[in-house]
């Protein structure tokens, strides 16, 4: 199933104008475990997804308290740049989104 | 030694029917302070560079109830004003408090905080050897803050720490207002002075900080209530519709931070990895466990300069066959501009920037974008100018709508325009366009150093 579909909320939001940062939280213990455990949501892999180094990505924090993923990421452009196209960061948890999750 | 703490949003949100009725609840439960945030980034440069005022109505409207409550029941509060927190932004949020003043007969002495950054004190910093290191590793951002950085912006602000607030609430003051300030700063100061611990009080502070957003259904133009004691703090909402549970809480700390576990602060960071929550009531969470970590003190510091001016080209299309060729089109055409006079001698990249947004194709992912094929029957298109000056833009502008109309394109039937025009005129003259070139964390020896304080009566 895709991320998007097993979580409950999947958000972006920028954490400042030159970071992103993407929460995905889900409604039970045992889907969260299931897409922590698939081992699919690493700095690496997110780093491809959204078309920067990976050193570019700052976290891959799991909370298993609040059965949540949060990624965070710098920025290619920051809010406010002429070319940006989303000043809050509020719809780029799309390219997350669609990843399978076994 | 406990603190009950008020908190709402000063950013210019019109009180609802429910706000007067949530306020009783909260004098009813008891009140030491009020406290609201009113600045921030989040909307882009624009405030920051302009240093104009926003939204001044709807701010008088949103603080009026808390500043008739604060009187009326002698709760001292603390504000942070004014969109990016500049001193020409907070000079006329005073102006809108001393209205408040003159029409509903109130009367503060009132100490005002700017959060205004001078650049001759910033730039002696810098020469004097003081190393200004940029938050974030970005390109975007010079590592090291430079006297050209400081020169080209045109506001730079600083997120004060509680500390200059805390030495205004000393001065028997009935409020304080500042300029751009650390959010959680705004709160942490009052428990501070009570002598709690800074552990409890900046992650108190941490949550009460977006106000009802910490609640569910969550949304920040309501209120919210908290009361911090010596090892634990605790949150309900005084909308009764509201409640604070332990998803939403945590939810709302997840929110807008890069790391869930670690929230910097001038002077430390709070590591959050124990913190501890209980559900009291159906409506009360209860926090404990994080911890403080001292560092050396250093306050962030925004800033944003001039890039250019803007002008918008504005279309509909709903011709299929030119939506199939669309980026051909685009590109054909500027390509002609830039053989063109009076365009031909300019510098495409430091005169001028053009930036197409395809809605229905790509305008909000970019080359982020995983749908490749484009099935929109229609497209909205933006042709965004920006340029050195207005008048260069207005003429960019104008040569894009005047191509775009009517040029040709492989198997044109539409030779009579080829894009639907909403408005007369078709350009939108849009004005000036800032960009973030200061965001770098100034160390200081003194907290109060940069940040003056001073106290004036209202009404004047």
């Amino acid at each position: 199933m895709k991320l998007g579909e097993l979580a409950s909320i999947m958000r972006s939001k920028n954490a400042g104008p030159f970071m992103l940062s993407i929460d995905i939280i889900f409604n039970s213990w045992e889907i969260y475990e299931r897409v922590k455990k698939s081992g699919l949501i690493t700095k690496d892999g997110v780093a491809k997804i959204y078309g920067v180094s990976e050193s570019a990505v700052h976290g891959v924090f799991f909370i298993d308290q609040g059965y949540g993923i949060k990624v965070s990421l710098i920025k290619k452009i920051p809010s406010g740049a002429i070319e940006c196209t989303d000043t809050f960061g509020a719809q780029h948890h799309i390219p997350l989104r669609d990843l399978e999750i076994p | 030694m406990e603190l009950r703490v008020l908190a709402f949003l000063a950013d210019g949100r019109i009180p609802s029917a429910s706000t007067e009725d949530a306020l009783k609840r909260a004098v009813d439960w008891g009140l030491d302070i009020i406290v609201a945030q009113g600045t921030g980034m989040d909307p882009g440069p624009h405030w920051l560079g302009s240093g104009q005022p926003y939204n001044l109505e709807a701010f008088k409207a949103n603080i009026t109830p808390y500043l008739k409550i604060s009187q009326d029941q002698e709760i001292p509060f603390v504000f942070s004003v004014g969109t990016a927190g500049t001193d020409t932004q907070v000079e006329a949020s005073l102006q809108k408090i001393n209205e408040i003043c003159k029409e509903e007969g109130l009367k503060f002495r009132i100490a005002t905080i700017s959060g205004q950054i001078d650049k001759k004190y910033l730039k002696s910093k810098i020469e004097n050897g003081t190393k200004i290191k940029r938050i974030i590793n970005t390109s975007w951002l010079k590592e090291y803050l430079t006297v050209i950085d400081v020169d080209e912006a045109s506001n730079i602000v600083g997120q004060m720490g509680p500390e200059p607030i805390m030495k205004a609430l000393e001065q028997k003051v009935d409020g304080v207002i500042t300029g751009r300030a650390l959010d959680s700063g705004l709160f942490m100061a009052a428990p501070l002075s009570r002598g709690i611990h800074v552990s409890v009080a900046a992650h108190a502070a941490k949550v009460l900080e977006c106000a009802g957003f910490a609640a569910t259904p969550g949304t920040p133009a309501e209120a919210l209530y908290g009361v911090i004691r010596n090892d634990h703090f605790i949150v309900k909402p005084p909308n009764p519709t509201m409640k604070c549970t332990i998803a939403s809480v945590l939810g709302h700390s997840m929110y807008e931070r890069r790391d869930p576990f670690r929230e910097e602060n001038p002077g430390g960071y709070l590591d959050l990895s124990k913190v501890e929550f209980e559900q009291l009531d159906d409506v009360t969470v209860k926090a404990y466990g994080a911890q403080w970590v001292s560092t050396a003190y250093s306050v962030k510091i925004e800033g944003a300069k001039k890039v250019g001016y803007r002008t918008l080209f504005i279309s509909g299309i709903r011709e299929e066959s030119l939506i199939s060729q669309i980026d051909d089109y685009l590109a054909t055409i500027s390509r002609q501009m830039k053989e063109t006079p009076p365009f031909a001698t300019l510098d495409h990249e430091s005169d001028y920037q053009i930036t197409f947004r395809v809605y229905g194709k790509n305008g909000v992912l970019g080359e982020l974008e995983p749908i490749q094929t484009t099935k929109s029957h229609e497209l909205g298109l933006i042709v965004d100018v920006v340029a050195k000056t207005q008048e260069l833009a207005d003429s960019i502008g104008g040569y894009f709508w005047s191509r775009i109309l009517v040029s040709p394109f492989k198997g044109r039937k539409t030779t009579a325009g080829n894009v639907a025009v909403p408005f007369s005129p078709p350009i939108v003259s849009a004005g000036e366009v800032y960009s973030f070139n200061v965001w770098h964390l100034l160390p200081l020896d003194d907290p109060l150093e940069p940040f003056r304080i001073r106290i004036s009566d209202f009404p004047a």
